[in-house]
């Protein structure tokens, strides 16, 4: 059996910055079901929201974020976020990070929508690459074990508290045990529950569903953010950069129709309403071939977009056959971050004794109802170090926790049955077919619009979903490289939190930020300025109301 | 249109050696390769290839198109398909393959440690940068270590290419102080060393290029 005091989970950027901390006081190491350098922080491209500059403050940040989050981000947490941003990025940049730099040779900052300020550090567009790589050759330099390709399959809770975890090995088809004191998921966003996303393919909420089966509270899951520019088709991203460097969105009348949506911040007006303002405009009848929307850079000149928005070009050219340099691209919404997750404190401490969260798999909560951009990144490094650091803490005065045979015996048990197969002869349908009609499902009736009705109906059709899940097959053969079991795994994972989702947003009788309710068209602060904590109830979950932590700023009607 | 894609199958359970199998699937033209490789896995759930981010950003799913390694979701159909309507993939040469389209990347990753694969920040450093400088860096930060680069060198040798890329661009870095020290440290001789900085842009589907001057350091 295989123990380190301190295990992450994931590998990406709050994963490796609090295996780092963790590790300078605990033995340490990282599992990842991808290796660390593929996670999916390193497509990130905007850049780290921190008030550096002499004109900027702290508590202007601090203010941007709650207003950004409709008022429901906790403001001790967004005080934490803001505070710790400066230290952090001087952290980085003696870690070796290649910033780009001032004409005096500072970190250089641009503008991302809903800032007050040019407030996001960044490499070009190649921000989360950099800063990715860069903790990488850290968690190098101190020799922190790490597992490559394995994933996280079950959290083994003995009296309430998590003593380690079963992992499944890809290359050698084998489940292992790892005890450990504390274990830090780390494991991202769900992206892949939606059909139109700017996500990777490994983004599957693993962690938030097994955190649930194994009894943690998640919260804010029906805050599902949209980006407003992905390539129209493939869906990647178009980086908010874009707009920050003064890109122009079009209607097919040429028009910059920010003007009727957002007159002062225009193209960097937040997230949530730029994308309605795209969607609606398609659906008035304004956009092209009814479908999508221009965003448009050729007046900036080549020399700009070559400098500072390489990567855009480069996909923009690739997949979809315009230079944006000398040519509007075609963009429309799609789904982008995952605002709810794992319910965590300042310290990433869940509900779970022994389990800790950071990054987007957490919900602590910074984002509230709407993530401002270049706020994701700050926060996995500043909630991804303080977890590492709390759970080295932990590691020190903790003895290890007991994990019996009983509990082991059990879970292998449980991963046996599954793979023997459940339904036999119902093969006519597939994990692939679930998916589709899951991710579709949510893209359409639980997207940037919702009503009543739809998510009615979402919710009736995946639990359909779900029985016909329950009666598949799992693809097993001892094999290695067997992603086909491992997709079978994922799908199940949505399937959870698609029903938590929509149930979710059924439930939210408001809109507020991402969450746009067309037959509840007003936030309503009387009822609903509350987060949602939902935990796994005896065959459907739980849900219930938990305060907001309200410090300094009182809610206002949020416009832009 | 239908792409007959001829892949490379090889499962180590049950086979003596690798073998070609063909699907059929249904594709656009500007659909990448990594997309039809997606619809051939709905055909074979068995069939194995890496992947995750789908824009040529994580360096997953590095293979060999038509003999040449380039990464599947940064290729077009069109750009891949040959006459006669297909495309062949293979799992990357001087890379064990572990299963069908997957090698074995730990020998890669280990040998990024021959190089001290991290800045060793000098203690009065004040924390600038020109802006020129930090531009120099900018290409060669860029690499996804997807291993391109080593599957298409002739004699990729004892270190990996990937390894010299990182060195190089820590041999620019101001903040560093090993600087030249490093180009010792790499064991690769000087005009070796300008011969890779110049043919890697042609390998390295991220295009990556390195200042040569970086020799004179
Ligand atoms: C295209 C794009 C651009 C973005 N740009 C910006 C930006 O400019 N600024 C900003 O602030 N935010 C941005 N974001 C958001 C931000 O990038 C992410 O929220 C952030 O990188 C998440 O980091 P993370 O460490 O929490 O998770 P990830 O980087 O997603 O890492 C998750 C890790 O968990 C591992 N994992 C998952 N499941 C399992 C399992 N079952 N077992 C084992 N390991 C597992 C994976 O292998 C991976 O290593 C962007 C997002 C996208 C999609
Ligand atoms: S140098 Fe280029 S080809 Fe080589 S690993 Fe890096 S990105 Fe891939
Ligand atoms: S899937 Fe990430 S590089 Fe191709």
């Amino acid at each position: 059996m295989l123990m380190h005091e301190v295990l992450v989970v994931g590998g990406g950027l709050a994963g490796l910055m609090a295996a780092l901390v963790a590790s300078q006081k605990a033995d340490v190491a990282v599992l990842s079901k991808i290796y660390p350098t593929r996670s999916h922080s390193g497509a990130a491209q905007g850049g780290f929201n921190a008030a550096l500059g002499e004109d900027d403050s702290i508590e202007d940040h601090i203010f941007d974020t709650v207003k950004g989050s409709d008022y429901l981000g906790d403001q001790d947490a967004i005080e934490v976020l803001c505070s710790e941003g400066p230290e952090v990025i001087l952290e980085l940049e003696r870690m070796g990070v290649p910033w780009t730099r001032t004409p005096e040779g500072r970190v250089a900052q641009r503008s991302l929508g809903g800032a007050g300020f040019p407030r996001a550090c960044f490499a070009a567009d190649f921000s989360g690459h950099v800063v990715l790589h860069t903790l990488f050759e850290q968690v190098l330099r101190r020799g922190i074990k790490i597992y490559p390709e394995w994933h996280l399959v079950e959290l083994l809770v003995e009296d309430g508290q998590v003593a380690g975890v079963l992992a499944y090995d890809l290359a050698r088809a084998r489940l292992e045990v790892i005890r450990s004191k504390a274990v830090i998921l780390a494991t991202g966003g769900y992206g892949r529950a939606f059909a139109k996303t700017t996500n990777a393919h490994a983004n599957t909420g693993d962690g938030m569903a097994i955190a649930y089966r194994a009894g943690a509270i998640l919260s804010d899951m029906e805050f599902v953010q949209f980006h407003p520019t992905t390539l129209y088709g493939t869906n990647i991203l178009i980086s908010e950069a874009a707009r920050g460097e003064g890109g122009y969105l079009r209607n097919c009348h040429g028009e910059r129709f920010m003007v009727h949506y957002a007159p002062q911040k225009m193209e960097l007006a937040p997230r949530d309403v730029v994308s309605r303002a795209i969607f609606k405009e398609i659906k008035e009848g304004r956009g092209f071939e009814g479908q999508y929307v221009h965003l448009d850079l050729t007046h900036l000149g080549e020399a700009l977009v070559a400098e500072r928005l390489p990567q855009v070009r480069d996909l923009a050219i690739r997949y979809a056959g315009v230079d944006p340099a000398s040519a509007p691209m075609p963009i429309e919404p799609a789904q982008h971050y995952s605002m709810g997750g794992v319910r965590t404190d300042v310290w990433g401490m869940t509900s779970l004794p022994g389990l800790l969260a950071a990054g987007e798999v957490a919900n602590v909560s910074v984002h509230g109802a709407n993530r401002l951009g270049g706020n994701s990144l700050l926060e996995t490094v500043v909630f991804g170090r303080r977890a590492g650091h709390r759970a080295a803490q932990l590691a020190r005065q903790e003895p290890w926790p007991t994990l019996s045979a009983a509990t082991i015996t059990r879970a292998y048990e449980s991963w046996s049955s599954l793979l023997a197969g459940r339904g036999q002869g119902v093969q006519e349908d597939s994990t692939f077919a679930i998916r589709q009609e899951m991710t579709n499902l949510m893209t359409n009736q639980v997207g940037v619009f919702r009503v009543g009705s739809e998510l009615e109906d979402a919710v009736n059709r995946l639990a359909k979903l779900k029985e016909r899940y329950q009666k598949l097959k799992p693809p097993g053969g001892v094999q290695p490289f067997n992603y086909a079991l491992m997709d079978y795994l994922e799908v199940g994972y949505l399937l959870d939190l698609c029903e938590i989702i929509a149930r979710g947003a059924l439930r939210r009788t408001e809109s507020r930020g991402a969450h746009y309710r067309l037959d509840y068209p007003q936030r309503d602060d009387q009822n609903w300025l509350c987060h949602t904590f939902v935990r796994r109830g005896e065959d459907r979950p739980e849900f219930s109301n938990g305060p907001v932590k309200i410090t300094r700023y009182a809610p206002q009607e949020r416009g832009y | 249109m239908n792409v007959v894609l001829n892949i490379c199958r090889f499962n180590p359970e049950v086979d003596v050696k690798p073998y070609f199998q063909e699907f059929t699937v249904l594709v656009e033209e500007h659909n990448t390769v990594l997309d039809a490789l997606l619809q051939a896995w709905q055909q074979d759930p068995g069939l194995s290839f890496r992947r995750s981010c789908r824009s040529a950003i994580c360096g997953s799913c590095a293979l060999c198109i038509n003999g040449r390694p380039g990464l599947a979701c940064q290729t077009l159909i069109r750009n891949a398909i040959t006459e006669d309507g297909r495309i062949t993939l293979e799992p990357l040469p001087h890379f064990r393959q572990l299963k069908d389209l997957v090698v074995d990347l730990d020998p890669f990753f280990e040998s990024l440690k021959a190089v001290v694969p991290w800045v060793v920040i000098r203690d009065n450093h004040d924390g600038r940068m020109t802006p020129e400088v930090a531009r120099k860096l900018e290409s060669p930060a860029t690499c996804i270590l997807c291993g391109v680069c080593h599957a298409a060198m002739d004699d990729p040798g004892e270190v990996k290419p990937a390894a010299l890329v990182k060195g190089l661009r820590l041999a620019l870095d101001p903040r560093d102080v090993l600087g030249a020290a490093r180009l010792q440290l790499m064991k690769v001789p000087r005009d070796i060393l300008r011969l890779f900085i110049k043919n890697l842009p042609e390998k390295c589907p991220k295009g990556i290029t390195v200042p040569e001057d970086v020799c004179h350091v």
